[in-house]
């Protein structure tokens, strides 16, 4: 059976830790946009090796949890001042000290859901399908190897580039990466 | 790696000895301009004295205790990555004989009410035919009350003399694991202990002021406190000392600072939360013996002076430290320590100063004197240990892993 395939990158893989950083850091060099690396466990200075930007996400935690607090003394201003006011302990009806920890649990109700969808987004969540996934090299980087994956979209992609950027950085292993026809995955 | 920096070599005399000169020379000016504004203070307002003196008392009492809990923190979580700056906070604990003998001066107020009038349950006068402070009289009586300061302060100078030795006698590198190992074991007996002696150190110094009032959640809001001021104290010390060259860059690195940096925000947001926390309980339940605390903290001139530090103890810290990268940067640091320290001086001026002024806030010199002669007598004693101490603890066992530290 053969399945129409077509060539959507290149992968390199290699055996420890600091010879990915140093690959990561000429593929960071060449100008690439649309890479990845996948390693077993977290590696320190892995980030700037790749050269990655400041996240956006801690301004949209910050962000979605002042609009929880907004939301939060509107909502109770309306419900205990306009829409259903009783008055509590000779208190004024719109009393903020009694409003704070309802205040604070919506600040950070909607910090935690607006990260958490976020990261969703950021992550591509609703593509369910990888050509990493067919690849066979999944087992190995979440076991003991360490892996650069280019993506054959990226602007200065080309496929003979790839490879000896990839042999110049002292890869032992490289290798092209397909994807079946009809999965429709990116990396 | 250089575990040992060559400027940290004792043996050497000081390149950098002309700094600490400066700072000696600004430490004796303080202590002689403080001293002078004490006598006269003394002479002619001993009340406004009495009251200053509080004021800058637990102000150093909390420097120092601040860094003790700081070292027994880091010996009962066995960390790693404070080592490096260990020493400083070490530095700092080793005040502790000096504020034992410091509370002296708060004994001798309390014996003589006449004069000094701080602490009116000393008055019987008062005492007498009022129900309340005639039950309290089991505690709030002037023996208990000097018992009761020679035990915490015996307590904390034993554990303090306890740690900073064995510490120091790492740096020779004899038996410096079992020392840390034995440091390790007296932590988890040191934390209980300074829980209880801050709960009724804070009850016994400054809740007493007002003796008809109490609040339960009162030490944990001084220890909120205490623990910035510690934290706040050794970052100061630590990114000076770098900026001079005294604790080398390569060692005492972003990823220590940024671990410093998150402690100041942690207790910044602790001690909103428990302020609050006290707060709203009270305005919420609105009963009187209680409320009257913050009626009197809230009427118009002491209400500028609640807000105002609830801005500088909170709200400028905490936007001020927000980001990864502020809790990194020395000079922000820097910033953010120096207004939690005068944060706290505001604090416990709002703490201290209601039951003197109570109409509307003062500062004068005769607050200012003692403030100033026991800020400058620390700052004697600091110079005195950097310039006989190594200044990292490079004899624990763990001190290379510390250096190798990242976030």
């Amino acid at each position: 059976m053969t399945e129409s395939r077509r060539h959507v990158g290149t992968v390199g893989l290699f055996d420890d830790p600091d010879s990915l950083l140093e690959a990561a850091r000429q593929v960071r060099d060449a100008g690439y946009r649309k890479w990845d690396c996948h390693t077993p466990y977290p590696i320190h200075g892995l980030d700037q090796a790749m050269g990655l930007r400041e996240s956006p996400i801690p301004y949209i935690c910050l962000t979605a949890g002042f609009i929880g607090v907004g939301v939060a003394m509107w909502m109770q201003w309306w419900m205990d001042a306009v829409d259903y006011p009783v008055r509590i302990g000779g208190k004024p009806l719109f009393s903020w000290p009694a409003f704070v920890p309802i205040t604070f649990e919506l600040f950070v109700l909607f910090a935690a859901l607006a990260t958490m969808g976020s990261i969703l987004v950021f992550c591509r969540l609703g593509k369910w399908h990888s050509p990493l996934h067919d690849s066979g090299i999944m087992a190995d980087v979440t076991s003991h190897r360490f892996a650069v994956v280019l993506d054959r979209a990226d602007a200065v992609y080309d496929r003979q580039a790839a490879d000896s950027l990839l042999a110049g950085a002292g890869c032992q292993d490289i290798r092209p990466l397909y994807e079946n026809e009809g999965d429709d995955g990116i990396l | 790696m250089s575990v040992t920096a060559p400027l940290d070599d004792r043996s050497q005399p000081l390149p950098e000895g002309s700094r600490f000169d400066r700072l000696q020379k600004t430490a004796y000016a303080l202590v002689g301009l403080g001293a002078l504004m004490s006598l006269v203070a003394l002479w002619l307002d001993s009340e406004r004295f009495a009251f200053g003196y509080l004021w800058g008392y637990t102000f150093i009492w909390a420097v120092a205790l601040g860094s003790l809990f700081f070292v027994g923190l880091h010996h009962i979580t066995h960390s790693v990555w404070s080592v490096v700056i260990r020493r400083i906070a070490e530095m700092f604990a080793s005040l502790m004989p000096l504020i034992l003998v410091l509370m002296i001066p708060l004994f001798i107020f309390a014996f003589f009410s006449t004069p000094f009038s701080l602490f009116p349950w000393t008055d019987m006068e008062l005492v007498q035919g009022d129900h309340v402070l005639e039950q309290k009289l089991a505690y709030l009586n002037v023996p208990f009350f000097v018992v009761r300061g020679i035990l915490f302060g015996g307590i904390w100078a034993l554990f303090a003399r306890f740690f900073v030795n064995n510490s120091l006698s790492q740096d020779n590198g004899e038996f410096a694991e079992q020392k840390t190992l034995r440091m390790r074991k007296w932590s988890t007996v040191f934390m209980p202990v300074f829980a209880l002696t801050i709960t009724f150190a804070s009850f016994d110094w400054l809740m007493s002021l007002e003796p008809h009032w109490f609040s339960t959640i009162y030490g944990v809001y001084v220890f909120s406190g205490v623990a910035a001021t510690g934290l706040a104290a050794i970052t100061i010390a630590v990114v000076w000392l770098r900026s001079v060259g005294l604790l080398d860059t390569s060692v005492v690195r972003a990823d220590h600072l940024y671990n410093l940096g998150a402690l100041l925000f942690t207790f910044t947001c602790f001690w909103a939360y428990i302020a609050f926390s006290q707060f709203m309980l009270i305005w919420y339940a609105s009963i009187p013996e209680e409320t009257v605390y913050y009626i009197h903290r809230m009427h118009p001139g002491w209400l500028e002076v609640t807000v105002v530090l609830a801005f500088v103890r909170f709200i400028v810290p905490f936007f001020l430290l927000l980001s990864r990268p502020a809790k990194m940067d020395p000079r922000r640091l820097l910033l953010v320590s120096v207004l939690v320290l005068i944060g706290q001086l505001l604090d416990l001026y709002w703490l201290i100063m209601p039951a003197l002024h109570r109409a509307v806030p003062r500062l004068g010199w005769q607050e200012v004197g003692p403030v100033v002669l026991l800020v400058g007598l620390i700052v004697l004693f600091v110079v005195r240990f950097l310039s006989s101490r190594r200044l990292t603890a490079s004899g624990d066992p763990l001190f290379a892993k510390s250096v190798d530290f990242h976030l």
